[in-house]
């Protein structure tokens, strides 16, 4: 059953709650729907148990719970094995993971890694830090004026020392949406391994992990309207056996003895501590309910929203958008003529309307676009043209009022 | 427009936002203190060219939004002449004003001060208005003045 797009509104509790809001923020949190707080909910009051641990039924039926999301994200992102997706805090710990359980291990001084400049801090920073402590450099791809990646020089950029290229399928401050296939084959020419980072497209684009064969994908559950505090590392197979954990616990072990511990394998060996259960089932179910949505409707609806926003936004005449890339999703970085993007993002506050003014955790990327901070909105499913109208006619309101 | 909007962008803090006061850098420097907000990426430079006992000479220059820029502005134009003692009851007294520690009646606060007081309806913004004054509180308390100035 695919759901009316007209009625989503109404599946997030967010907004009968809050009527007036205009949630235009979703790039940093999605919110949630119905189904995903009950079903967290539901967890607690009614199947609440550590799950691989008990031999009673209430702990078998938490397992199955757990065990069977890692079904519902292999079909989400178009990978065929669920033992390839570990479950995690977030994009952010999945990327660690793969920086210091795998990649550092291989990284040798006049090694390079390769990124680009439009990465969120948490795809640059890791890389950054272990690239410091082995002695290799960190590679970037630039942007062009638009906000493209510039991909001129990619065959020069990926050598014989790449360890790894990590790239972001969308960009959180652009919108960009970037040719990650084409960057995955130019990379396995070389034999080099990509990682994608998802967070802004996993449950709102197509993902075909294996059409792709990108060897890692990391996400958040929580931009993806699931619960905080969860994310899914992607692992192609043939790299499972090569990833350490970062913590080490009760869980993910075969033996233990008090000289040497065995482990289990990819992805149990990464989950040790008590897991983020109740999460992963709200995960679960932000799957589930993405999967009621025609994908393609939901794209060309807030494809949609976003033009009908540009067009606002140039009949202010002061408004100006911060890249203008071909290739673009859900999110517009803007100015509007020399205000600060925190009084824009003040006065439209108080007006109910939640927008993000800042650096957006990519600081490296604005400062090569040659802006110190922009105004961010980001459209979801939930958001409708009057939401767009309302911000367009409070951005009228704050341009007299600086006029 | 809702009117503690009106009260946080007062005819004050907009007019030293628009003009600010001494917003350059000057040919002599002897010290400069930097404001920076990770969060936002506000960022001025504040520059002083005092003697032992005096806070003269203050310029700035940087990039932030109204309420820091307009909030800086009234710090160079306040703190402009002052004994070193001066500026530092003066960084205090205003820092506890914005942060609730002292009312309006309180403290002896100029016009330009109490143009803030419409930040108390916007926690978030705080940090704008606080942003420089923190920093010249702790390079006054610092006696970095006074050390250099020796040194000169």
């Amino acid at each position: 059953m695919t759901l009316p797009l007209k009625s989503l509104k109404s599946c997030f509790p967010i907004f009968s709650h809050r009527p007036e809001l205009v949630y235009l923020d979703s790039a940093a949190t999605s919110q949630k729907p119905q189904s995903v707080v009950r079903a967290i909910t539901d967890f607690y009051e009614k199947e609440n148990a550590n799950v691989h641990r008990g031999l009673y039924e209430l702990s078998t039926h938490a397992t199955q719970r757990y065990e069977a999301v890692r079904n519902k994200v292999t079909s989400l992102i178009g990978a065929s094995n669920p033992k390839t997706i570990a479950f995690t805090k977030g994009a952010t710990e999945s990327i660690n993971i793969i920086a210091h359980g795998y990649l550092k291990k291989n990284l040798k001084k006049g090694d390079n890694v390769l990124i680009s400049v439009m990465e969120h801090h948490s795809n640059l920073i890791p890389w950054q830090q272990v690239c410091e402590e082995t002695g290799a450099t960190l590679e970037v791809i630039p942007v062009n004026e638009d906000g493209e990646l510039v991909l001129k020089k990619l065959n020069t950029q990926l050598n014989q020392r790449t360890r790894l290229v990590a790239i972001t399928h969308i960009s959180n401050v652009l919108g960009a949406i970037n040719p990650v296939e084409e960057i995955i084959a130019a990379a396995h020419k070389k034999n080099i391994p990509v990682l994608i980072d998802g967070a802004q497209s996993v449950g709102h684009y197509p993902i075909e992990i294996k059409k792709w064969d990108a060897d890692f994908l990391v996400f958040s559950a929580h931009k993806m309207f699931g619960p905080l505090g969860t994310g899914v590392l992607y692992c192609k197979e043939e790299f499972a056996a090569q990833i350490s954990p970062l913590n080490y616990g009760g869980g993910g072990i075969k033996n233990v003895e008090l000289s040497n511990t065995v482990f289990l394998d990819y992805p149990h060996n990464l989950e040790a501590g008590t897991a983020n259960i109740a999460g992963v089932i709200g995960l679960g179910a932000a799957i589930d309910f993405i999967q009621q949505l025609d994908m393609n409707e939901t794209t060309r609806y807030t494809g949609e929203l976003s033009t009908y926003f540009l067009e606002g936004l140039r009949s202010l005449g002061n408004g100006r958008r911060v890249g203008n890339p071909k290739n673009s999703g859900s999110i517009i970085s803007f100015q509007i003529g020399s205000i600060h993007p925190h009084d824009v993002a003040g006065f439209l506050a108080s007006s109910n309307i939640a927008v993000r003014a800042g650096h957006h955790c990519a600081q490296p990327l604005l400062e090569s676009m040659g802006v110190p901070a922009t105004v961010r909105v980001s459209f979801s499913i939930y958001n409708t043209r009057d939401d767009v109208y309302k911000t367009i006619a409070a951005l009228v309101e704050l341009k007299k009022f600086w006029s | 427009m809702k009117d503690d909007l009106k009260k946080l962008y007062s005819a004050i803090i907009k007019e030293h936002s628009a003009t600010p006061f001494h917003f350059e850098k000057p040919g002599k420097v002897k010290n400069t203190i930097k404001a920076y907000n990770p969060i936002c990426g506000d960022r001025f430079e504040v520059y002083i060219g005092s003697d032992e006992r005096m806070v003269n000479a203050l310029y700035f220059h940087g990039y932030g939004c109204a309420i820091s820029k307009a909030s800086t502005s009234i710090l160079v134009k306040t703190l402009e002449g002052k004994s070193r003692k001066e500026a530092l009851e003066l960084c205090d007294q205003f820092l506890r004003f914005i942060n609730k520690e002292l009312g309006s009646n309180e403290v002896m606060l100029s016009d330009d001060f109490l143009a803030f007081s419409g930040v108390h309806d916007f926690p978030e913004r705080y940090d704008c208005v606080l942003l420089s004054w923190r920093e010249m509180k702790r390079f006054l308390e610092s006696g970095a003045v006074a050390t250099k100035t020796r040194r000169h």
